[in-house]
């Protein structure tokens, strides 16, 4: 018995021994921070496809309920990478040399209708209509500091208004806003279209503006400077990957007809059941959140020094935050915007 | 061994019932404090902990510094306070009837049991939604919030302070024919005191707990909104102020309700 | 005024606590009441004072009550019932408060039960400052404080040690020898009957039937002196022998509930 025991132990020892060596020479582990949106729907594709797997990689995928967690943990080195929004917080943490920008992720273009500026029932009532009558009123955010945020200080340039004449008033959650606006508590908000569609259905809120009037980079994938330092190789492996899960999503959703909506391409059916498998949400609700990205994952690079500025103009980023030293261009081709 | 000592002719007793008296040191406490701080200053000061993470004492204490010489301190501070106040004012008068009538009546203690057994546990924040819609985004929705986090520890604590004053007290005033609401007043409720003065270490902590909450209802200012927007904005070292500054309010108000309790519980 | 109980049951639930309970009390009588533990003698007592309502039976007077009692019927308690956040002064004054009196006239009724008591010394003292002795005399000043025409006193020494208890019972008397209050008094302690009570009451285990009223005879001036010995030595092994069969078995009993 004890020798039979020996030999059994000894047999297992030599294949767990085997496949360590097998999975160091031919698959890279990486652990990738993700949200449980549409619009990480290029990572889901990815892995699905196999298109992580023919670059030799093992993507572990890591949710997470909130953007800014997924900056922490890729801080902290609990993912690897992650692909999420960029926001006043995300910054400050990228400014203190903790975080690159690498690639593109969502962005905000002309016809991709995702974030509605919307006036309650009363403010409506009482003329608040256009962008321009925003001044002297009060509008809801989740968050100080948000791409919501942002997106409103974009309308409010383009506009010709000074955004400080705007009360913006942060309620946390997309559900405190809303339940603001039903109540007619706030003027306005700025909340993503899946919320603002049924309150403009029933009446209780009327849309202003789609926010999709000046392209900008709302999402992106970013590293560790540690990542990039040591793992180059299997980074620049997995950035390939990436850019291949953009193309695919570009191709399935993102052609504009005709009219000007976008328009189920090839493998649109199969793309929309395997993101709605990962997110949990219904096909119906995926389809209604498919936001614009860049089809080679290229990133508005002029549109990060912007963002970063307005942010440091509004005091949310610390005034010692340099831009450039945020990104790391050198793992995708030819981004776009590049500042002179 | 140590027994051999009274079996030994002449010898000593050997004192034998010391310790399980643990007394308080203020000088530990502070020293633990300073030590704390110390280490913690020293660990990222070696670059033991990333100051992304953790930001050091210093950086907190000059986030503080520069937070009282602007004025945004007590800015906040002083908004949070009214809305504290008002808050625990609100949820402490509403706790100390419902928790009385249901000590002293059948049907207020049949109705307020279960149903205090119901909403205690309901995390209040996942109330705000409808907060806001009942009551608005102004003053009255942040007050509520505190009111709200209020009220159940201090019915609980009224409630069972009464239900715990001894039966005898209140059969020697019927022995008297005091009046009912003279029992209550002279009895009931200065017999529940001490438990009272506990609900109130209680209520006033998930008062300062609440602030952060409440403050999530489209606050542009006070300390919880500054907190919040440190946190979204990941200002850790802004937030770690904020956060330094509720827990010396803590402290404050915690010694403070041990003077109360000294002043008003001596007959203990 | 002279007191008619008459208590034909009495139960708690399914417990029978009283069965068939019927004496009269005389004016300015102590009668004491013995018995085994958890006879009923503090639900009897309870049913005197209108703190227990009885299943079945009545207490009634006969007679005027006398003038000025601004509480007929006072309770003194075997645990004091003192309010522990009030002084003694403060303490006695209780029973005042609801009645309409001035706060001078307040006063002087609160000095005077002091004054008796022998607490005028102590009326600024909290109960957790006194001794055991001490809370009960500011118990019995409470009741004295509201000229009580019934004093109903349920083992008010049993929690005090044995000279204190002598110390007090001394006082009692002295007290009751000027004023003459009619008085209930339970106790389990023979002596202290003997050298109180104008009758003994006794009464069997429960359910607590009446097994009989033994008179003393001997005036409690008198109950010190070398002759009464003989006759209180006397009822005192009579007395002994009526509870004695009925202590043992009721302490055998379980524990009811
Ligand atoms: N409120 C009550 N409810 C139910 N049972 C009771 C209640 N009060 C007393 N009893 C029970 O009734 C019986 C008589 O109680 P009581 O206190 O009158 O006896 P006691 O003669 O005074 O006893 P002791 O000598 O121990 O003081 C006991 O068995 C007691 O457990
Ligand atoms: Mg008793």
């Amino acid at each position: 018995m004890p020798n039979t025991g020996t030999t059994r132990r000894g047999a297992l020892g030599l294949i767990a021994a085997a496949s360590v060596t097998g999975a160091r020479a031919e698959v890279e582990a990486i652990k990738v921070g993700v949200l449980k949106l549409a619009s990480s729907g290029p990572v889901f594709l990815a892995q699905d496809l196999g298109l992580f797997a023919s670059q030799g990689l093992d993507v572990q995928l890591r949710f997470f309920e909130a953007a800014q967690p997924v900056a922490v943990a890729t801080v902290s080195g609990d993912v690897d990478v992650g692909v999420t929004g960029l926001t006043a917080g995300f910054y400050n943490l990228a400014g203190k040399g903790a975080l690159k920008i690498v690639a593109a992720q969502a962005r905000e273009e002309p016809g991709y209708k995702l974030v509605a500026v919307v006036a309650s029932r009363k403010a409506a009532e009482a003329g608040l209509r256009r962008i321009e009558d925003l001044p002297g009123h009060a509008a809801a955010v989740t968050q100080v500091g948000s791409s919501f945020h942002y997106s409103l200080g974009l309308l409010a340039q383009t506009h010709g208004f000074d955004i400080a004449r705007v009360r913006i008033l942060p309620m946390q959650s997309v559900p405190n806003v809303v339940s603001a606006l039903k109540g007619s508590q706030v003027d306005a908000a700025i909340i993503p279209a899946t919320a603002a569609t049924p309150l403009i259905a029933s009446g209780d809120a009327t849309l202003i503006a789609w926010a999709d009037e000046t392209p900008w980079q709302v999402a992106a994938m970013f590293t560790s400077p540690r990542m990039i330092a040591t793992r180059r190789d299997a980074l620049q492996r997995f950035v390939r990957a990436y850019q291949a899960g953009t193309a695919a999503f570009s191709a399935a959703f993102l052609a504009l007809g005709p009219d000007g909506t976008p328009q189920p391409g090839p493998g649109a059916e199969a793309g929309l059941a395997t993101i709605a498998k990962y997110t949990g949400q219904s096909v119906a609700s995926v389809r209604d959140s498919i936001p614009y990205m860049d089809p080679q994952a290229r990133l508005l690079v002029g549109d990060i020094y912007r963002q970063v500025r307005w942010y440091q103009g509004q005091k949310l980023v610390d005034a010692g935050v340099d831009p450039a030293s945020v990104l790391d261009l050198g793992f995708v081709d030819r981004h776009l915007d590049l500042p002179k | 061994m140590a027994d051999t000592a009274l079996r030994e002719p002449g010898a000593a007793v050997r004192f034998r019932g010391g310790g399980f008296l643990p007394g308080t040191s203020r000088l530990a406490a502070v020293a633990a404090f300073v030590g704390l701080i110390l280490v913690w200053q020293a660990a990222i000061s070696f670059g033991l902990v990333s100051p992304v993470f953790l930001p050091s004492p210093v950086e907190i204490a000059s986030a503080l510094r520069d937070l009282t010489m602007s004025g945004e301190l007590w800015r906040h501070l002083s908004i949070s306070l009214v809305r504290i106040g008002s808050g625990w004012a609100l949820g402490t008068a509403a706790g100390l009837c419902v928790g009385t009538a249901m000590a002293l009546f059948s049907l207020a203690r049949s109705v307020g049991l279960p149903m205090v057994s119901a909403l205690y546990p309901i995390p209040k924040i996942a109330l705000l939604p409808l907060l806001i819609l009942w009551l608005g985004i102004g003053e009255v929705s942040k007050t509520a919030t505190i009111a709200l986090g209020v009220f159940f520890p201090t019915v609980i604590a009224v409630y069972s302070g009464i239900d715990n004053v001894p039966r005898n007290l209140i059969r020697m005033a019927q022995s008297f024919d005091v009046p009912f609401r003279d029992i209550v007043w002279k009895i009931a409720l200065p017999g529940a005191l001490p438990s009272i003065m506990s609900g109130f270490r209680i209520s006033v902590s998930t008062a300062l707990l609440l602030v952060v909450a409440a403050e999530m209802i489209g606050a542009e200012s006070g300390i919880g909104a500054f907190v919040l927007q440190a946190g979204n904005l990941m200002q850790t070292d802004q937030l770690m102020a904020g956060v330094t500054v509720l827990s010396i309010l803590g402290l404050i108000v915690g010694a403070a309700l041990s003077w109360a309790e000294r002043a008003l519980l001596a007959w203990r | 005024m002279r007191l008619h109980v008459d208590i034909r049951r009495h139960a708690y639930d399914d417990l029978a606590v009283l069965d068939g309970v019927a004496f009269t009390v005389e004016p300015g009588e102590i009668l004491c009441l013995i018995g085994p533990s958890g006879c009923g003698k503090s639900t009897l007592l309870g049913i005197v004072g209108g703190l227990v309502r009885p299943t079945d039976g009545r207490v009634s007077t006969e007679g005027a009550l006398p003038e000025g009692s601004l509480n007929p019927f006072t309770f003194v308690f075997q645990d004091f019932a003192l309010l522990p956040w009030r002084s003694v002064a403060q303490n006695v004054a209780f029973p005042l408060e609801h009645h309409r009196l001035t706060a001078s006239e307040r006063d002087a009724l609160v000095a005077e039960a002091l004054r008796r008591t022998g607490l005028s010394d102590f009326a600024a003292a909290l109960p957790k400052q006194l001794s055991g002795g001490m809370r009960q005399r500011v118990g019995i000043a409470r009741a004295l404080v509201v000229r009580p025409a019934l004093l109903l006193l349920d083992e008010p020494l049993s929690a005090l040690d044995a000279q204190t208890r002598e110390l007090l019972t001394e006082d009692f008397l002295d007290l009751w020898l000027r004023e003459r209050t009619t008085a209930i008094y339970v106790t389990h302690n023979l002596d202290e009957a003997l050298r109180l009570a104008d009758r003994v009451v006794v009464l069997s285990r429960r359910p607590g039937r009446i097994k009989e009223i033994v008179t003393v005879g001997v005036p409690q001036r008198a109950r010190r002196g070398p002759e009464a010995a003989t006759t209180l030595a006397a009822l005192r092994e009579r007395l002994w022998s009526l509870i004695r069969d009925e202590a043992a078995i009721a302490d055998r009993e379980m524990v009811h509930g």
